[in-house]
């Protein structure tokens, strides 16, 4: 059993008084490709931004490759730099062209001269696909592009994990298509993958372990066969019954 | 028609005055008014209070009396002409108002921006100088160009303290040929020739760099 990429300990987040995650505990293995599912507002997305401490969790450990990255004195920066995160809301930064937004990580975090972030940014692009739009503007594109190209910028990082908080989820159905192609070539290539989606059809085909979360805790947890055909949990079977008629993948 | 080339040569010199006052104070306002906007938005609480207590006081008096305090004060410490007291002044003044249109400006930068530039490993200070403020500063223009034209008339002011400018010039034509009209009305044309002017060389800049969220 190779060494967990990713240790998650008894993981709680708390806004207020109100406890958003509850002691949340899973490992990721090297190349492993979590899909995490459940209803809206039960912490999915709240989990991801702690796991890669953009949320500094209540209580709770973390480990990066068996380095406790929620201990006091960690360089967080340093800690999300190891850590590729893909948003619902694309967020790329207008004021650079699609070129840019891929390589001002590199050049300005990774401290990568110039001219080689350059090469490394295009060869990102190639591998999502966007290589022709180099020097368009967000604003330029639609919202597939838009979310390759949020794709490109976290890979340039050359993170060890890949985090999709709903990658899918604000774009139009003939536009998921482009963007979960992209994530199953990545996924096919080795990349260590926690994504939050709706998309079960996704789940079914690419994912290793699906993860299923209500109110703030884990359910129940398995292969994407266990899930979705035989699933234990009564609330996990009535959470699929909701979501699974109607559904296209 | 004699007369008013007359006039346009007199009051010429005054011009440049003018411009340089405008430009000195623009610029220190554009400095201190971006600095003071990130230290409201994202500094601390001293930080914070600091930049408030600023842009408040600032505002609330009116600029001719600023320009006569800090030109009383820095004559104390330092030896100052009139032309560079009344400019700093000038700056001052303007940084607090410049504090505000930049502070609207950081305030509509999507959340999603410091989030993302935060998760590829930015730190705060980083975020802010290479990814918020860029975008800031183009959101700010339209303002900026209204704030040009403020200042601009603002000079004006500071006459009071003897600097050669537009209006100084203006007011001893005046009271030198005892047509008042004619030299204050001079002074106008130039003025709104000099707004003109600089608006529409704003607003190409404005297009040049427009950014669309």
């Amino acid at each position: 059993m190779p060494l967990p990429v990713l240790r998650i300990e008894k993981l709680c987040k708390s806004f207020d008084s109100t406890a958003v995650i509850s002691d949340v505990s899973f490992n990721v293995i090297p190349s492993e490709v979590i899909v995490v599912i459940g209803s809206s507002g039960t912490g999915k997305s709240t989990m991801l931004q702690c796991i890669n401490l953009l949320h500094r969790p209540t209580s709770g450990r973390i480990f990066l490759q068996e380095k406790e990255i929620t201990a006091p004195g960690v360089n967080q920066d340093d800690v999300r730099r190891q850590m590729g995160m893909v948003f619902q809301e694309f967020n790329l930064f207008n004021h650079l062209t699609v070129l840019g937004n891929v390589t001002i990580g590199m050049v300005k975090v990774s401290g990568i001269p110039a001219k080689q972030a350059k090469e490394k940014a295009m060869q990102e692009l190639v591998r999502v696909g966007m290589a022709e739009q180099c020097d368009k503007y967000p604003a330029q594109l639609s919202g597939g592009q838009k979310q390759r190209v949020g794709n490109a910028r976290a890979l340039g990082m050359d993170p060890k994990v890949m985090l999709f908080d709903e990658p899918t989820s604000a774009l139009d159905p003939e536009l998921t298509g482009e963007v979960l192609a992209v994530m199953q070539k990545l996924a096919a290539e080795g990349m260590t993958m926690i994504i939050v989606s709706h998309e079960m059809g996704f789940a079914r085909e690419v994912a290793d372990r699906v993860i299923f979360m209500e109110d703030g805790t884990i359910e129940e947890q398995g292969t994407p066969d266990q899930i979705f055909s035989t699933p234990r949990s009564e609330r996990t079977r009535k959470f699929l019954s909701v979501i699974r008629p109607g559904k296209s993948t | 028609m004699q007369a008013f080339y007359t006039m346009l040569h007199f009051l010429l010199p005054g011009l440049g005055v003018t411009i340089s006052v405008t430009a000195i104070a623009l610029c220190m306002g554009c400095c201190i008014g971006a600095l003071m906007a990130v230290m409201r938005v994202y500094g601390g609480f001293v930080a914070k209070a600091l930049a408030v207590c600023y842009s408040m006081v600032v505002r609330a008096v009116p600029v001719v009396v600023i320009i006569f305090i800090l030109f009383f004060v820095i004559s104390e410490f330092v030896d100052l002409s009139p032309f560079m007291s009344g400019a700093i002044a000038l700056g001052f003044a303007s940084g607090a108002y410049q504090t505000e249109i930049f502070r609207g400006a950081l305030l509509s930068i999507p959340q999603g921006q410091m989030v993302a530039a935060r998760g590829i490993g930015m730190s705060r200070t980083k975020a802010i100088r290479c990814i918020i403020l860029p975008q800031a500063f183009r959101v700010a223009i339209p303002s900026l160009i209204n704030e040009v034209s403020l200042v601009l008339k603002d000079s004006s002011l500071v006459f009071v303290i003897g600097v050669p400018e537009l209006m100084r010039r203006a007011q001893y034509a005046s009271a030198s040929t005892m047509e008042p009209l004619l030299a204050f009305g001079t002074a106008a044309c130039f003025y709104i020739l000099m707004t003109l002017f600089v608006s529409r060389l704003l607003e190409a800049v404005e297009k040049r760099f427009a950014i669309s969220f």
